[in-house]
């Protein structure tokens, strides 16, 4: 299994996750889509992916909205392909789509057949069993504005991801009181920090921190 | 006199009764859309005047501040907000009516300080739903011209709809009496519009504009009660061909030479020409055949490539005079080439979009007839411009903007596409016949009934492929299948048996990609781009142009209807940002920055709204 968590920033700050993807993929020219969270100006946002990756001598990039219909062809390609990228924005609105579209499956098989997946933010919490933390904290969350209430996701992996983490009390005292409800390890990251699972491996990139049995961990 | 009347009748003054005098200063342009225009002096048999009476009860549903930047009626740094002085001078401006004949036949005393110290003029043109054919009794039905402003060396028209009957409307001509405004007995020419009305216009409008087509703009759009409302509409120039068609007609040389010499003037003044002193008056009029022959090859070939529908028709009177759209009420974008589609208008049909061409070119025609007939005093028979050079030149212009909007759609940038059409026109019009076989293609179902008219479906969307092709090349590197080309472009009006892949189809799918391909060859050898690169540079750029939810006339019309609904609660700034943040999602420009959308929650959950239902109709009437 590859995955690449990415919290969000700017490309400067995303460096060592953007080499740590790059090598990932382990191939020259690689085929890589992007799926952003809504259709609305995705191609604005198709068009900065796009400039940010071709540094990486990639040239070849499918846009997949998931929002709409679209046909078996492209579908074909995009699960071809060599790496999918989730891109930021609603977490509810997301997930809603990758369901409505039966797509939440076919991403799993992709990840199973050695598929590169990469999230930031909404597309990072979308690869853990929930994405309770798009609600999460009050003060910070995401408006469920498709109003779902099945909030299980593509269960990728056994922790839960918070990104935009500020490291700051409240965020603290929140994130505390979850773990001690909850027995799932989450991993909150700042931008430009993130994971990177290879396979067993997990590597932290950058300052993140670990909440866990009601208790704070700074890693790295 | 006047200012005390309007004082005492403005129900602004009652919120705040003294402006101050920086404001006074700062919309003191709104005084000159007073009614004075210089077409009343300079054409004296091209309108009609009227007196005018303040209309109590208005309320200013939207506002452009924008356009209204544009025009100079606000400066630049304006917010984006009405304040009461705002709001007072554009009532005082623009909530109007007429006093009609009716009026005057009747004895309708209305109080001296209520009328407008100036007459507003509704202008004479030809219209063909008028019994009379020459445009001697048909005109502006129910509006008026508030008059002009400069700013930044342009000069604007501005013009109100729903201000009251005028003589010119078709239901005094055909029942050959006057109608008191809003008589219920008759709809159409009783004088007055509709908030919807103006709704659709500025939808539609902004959307349009922001696209390239030249267009009217709604500045305003004042409401009363039962959703009756003046629209106030500005272009640079609001002249239309039929304005200069009901002189020809009549074979009134001075008229048309007036209205003619008044236009030239404006496009001079605006600098809209090039070319802006001239010998002779046979040059000068040559110039301006020339130039309408350039304005609607250009717009009628746009047309066609965008699925506008416009019912161009005889009169020159659903359009400007440089081919801007005017009156959205017969206004559609098709989702596909529905090219057999007709508006039914009771007594007859409308014409096609691939018919508008021929319309197009037949008012050009009738140019080289004015211009010559302007040159030489003598009018001769229209047959006898058939092979006029404007003529020509609109014929081959037409076709060049056609090859242009096909590497246009395809995602070429301007240098490219200038390359391909001067160096590779042949391989162009080989692609186009491909194109044109899936574009044109039709439902084995045949002509059938729809809600306003007929048509028989298209089946393929051509921004489908248009937007996946570069995408799959790019990916693997190869041609498609043709039934994963038909899987693609197959549009929801097409059954199982339209999409069979026969022989010839087959031979059509096979030269629309080996012809899209070499068009690319050609740019990638002669630019030394890398191949990859320059096909990633198309998918970007073709995934704006051909963006799945592209606005169409029916999506509009839900809208509309969507937006009238929230209207009680929405406020005019808030209908103003709504019509920018729309038509900001539906411009389709590959080279405009991204724009920063957030708006509030509630702002959000709307837009969400008009999203889905621009999906619901991407591919309709």
């Amino acid at each position: 299994m590859k995955l690449v968590l990415y919290s969000g920033g700017d490309e400067k700050d995303n460096v060592h996750l953007d080499k740590a993807f790059i090598e990932l993929i382990g191939k020259k020219n690689p085929v890589v889509a992007f799926i952003p969270s809504s259709s609305y100006l995705s191609e604005q946002e198709f068009k900065t992916f796009v400039r940010h990756y071709s540094k990486f001598r990639i040239t070849r990039f499918i846009h997949f909205p998931i929002d709409v219909p679209f046909d078996r062809i492209l579908f074909q390609e995009v699960m071809r392909s060599d790496a999918i990228h989730m891109a930021g924005g609603n977490t509810f609105y997301f997930l809603n789509s990758l369901r409505k579209a039966k797509l939440l499956p076919e991403l799993k098989k992709f990840v199973a057949r050695g598929g590169v997946l990469t999230g930031l933010s909404a597309g990072a919490i979308l690869m853990t069993e929930n994405i309770d933390m798009a609600a999460y904290p009050e003060f910070d969350r995401d408006e469920n504005q498709v109003n779902i209430s099945n909030l299980s996701s593509l269960n990728l992996v056994d922790f839960l991801f918070f990104p935009h983490f500020k490291n700051s009390a409240r965020y603290d005292k929140v994130f505390k009181s979850y773990t001690k409800l909850h027995q799932k390890v989450i991993y909150a990251c700042p931008d430009g920090a993130g994971l990177v699972v290879n396979e067993e491996e997990l590597r932290f990139i950058g300052r993140c921190y670990a909440f866990s049995n009601g208790h704070k961990f700074p890693i790295n | 006199m006047f200012s005390k009347a309007k004082e005492s009748i403005n129900p602004m003054n009652q919120v705040k009764k003294i402006s101050d005098e920086t404001l006074k200063k700062t919309y003191s342009t709104f005084s000159k859309l007073n009614g004075e225009h210089p077409f009343k002096t300079q054409v004296p048999e091209g309108r009609v005047e009227y007196q005018a009476r303040y209309r109590k009860g208005g309320k200013v549903a939207f506002f452009n501040f924008d356009v209204a930047k544009e025009m100079g009626l606000i400066p630049k740094g304006h917010p984006e907000e009405l304040n009461p002085d705002l709001e007072k001078e554009i009532l005082q401006t623009f909530s109007l009516t007429i006093i009609n004949e009716w009026d005057i036949e009747n004895k309708i005393k209305i109080p001296q300080e209520d009328i407008y110290p100036h007459t507003y003029m509704a202008t004479r043109y030809l219209q063909l739903q008028h019994p009379d054919k020459t445009g001697k009794t048909s005109g502006d039905g129910r509006t008026i011209w508030n008059g002009t402003v400069r700013n930044n060396g342009i000069t604007w028209d501005v013009s109100s709809c729903g201000t009251g009957g005028t003589r010119l409307s078709p239901a005094c001509n055909i029942n050959k009496k006057f109608y008191q405004t809003g008589d219920p007995s008759i709809s159409y020419g009783c004088g007055l519009s509709e908030v919807g009305e103006g709704l659709e216009t500025l939808f539609f409008s902004e959307v349009l504009g922001k696209n390239g087509f030249k267009t009217e703009r709604v500045l305003a759009i004042i409401e009363f009660d039962k959703g009756i409302s003046i629209n106030v509409r500005a272009n640079p120039n609001l002249m239309r061909p039929s304005h200069f068609f009901s002189h020809l007609k009549q074979g009134n040389y001075t008229s048309l030479k007036q209205v003619a010499d008044y236009y030239i003037q404006r496009q001079i003044d605006n600098k809209v020409w090039a070319q802006t002193t001239f010998k002779t008056d046979k040059e000068k009029y040559t110039y301006l055949a020339a130039q309408v022959a350039r304005s609607f090859a250009e717009t009628a070939a746009k047309f066609e490539d965008e699925y506008i529908f416009c019912w161009l028709d005889w009169d020159g009177d659903n359009i400007l005079m440089d081919g801007g759209i005017i009156d959205y009420g017969s206004i559609r974008q098709f989702g596909l080439f529905h090219a057999e589609y007709r508006f039914d208008d009771v007594q007859r049909f409308s014409t096609t979009i691939l018919e508008q061409r021929q319309k197009a070119r037949y008012i050009v025609q009738c140019f080289a007839q004015i211009a010559d007939f302007l040159s030489t005093k003598k009018k001769k028979s229209l047959s006898q411009f058939r092979k006029h050079s404007v003529i020509q030149l609109f014929d081959q212009h037409f076709l060049d903007c056609k090859h242009r909007n096909l590497l246009q759609k395809i995602g070429f940038k301007r240098a490219h596409q200038d390359y391909l059409l001067k160096e590779h026109l042949p391989l162009i019009i080989k692609f186009k016949k491909a194109f044109s076989y899936f574009e044109r293609a039709k439902s084995k179902r045949g002509v059938y009934k729809v809600a306003d008219g007929i048509n028989r479906d298209a089946i393929f969307c051509m921004r489908d492929i248009l937007r996946e092709l570069p995408q799959i090349y790019l990916s693997r590197a190869e041609l498609l299948s043709p039934k994963e080309f038909i899987e693609i472009c197959k549009s929801s009006y097409a059954k199982r048996s339209d999409l069979k892949i026969t022989p010839v189809r087959m031979k059509q799918i096979n030269r629309y990609q080996t012809y899209y391909m070499a068009l690319m060859d050609k740019v990638i050898a002669t630019y030394g781009h890398n191949k990859s690169q320059f096909l990633l540079e198309i998918t970007m750029r073709s995934s704006v142009i051909n963006k799945y939810d592209r606005v169409t006339g029916d999506s509009i019309s839900y809208i509309v209807e969507k937006v009238q609904k929230l209207r009680p609660k929405l406020k005019s700034e808030e209908l103003y940002h709504l019509s920018q943040h729309f038509s900001d999602y539906q411009t389709l420009d590959p080279d405009q920055k991204k724009k920063n959308v957030e708006g509030h929650p509630r702002q959000k959950n709307i837009m969400q709204n008009l999203y889905s239902i621009v999906r619901e109709c991407r591919e309709g009437l």
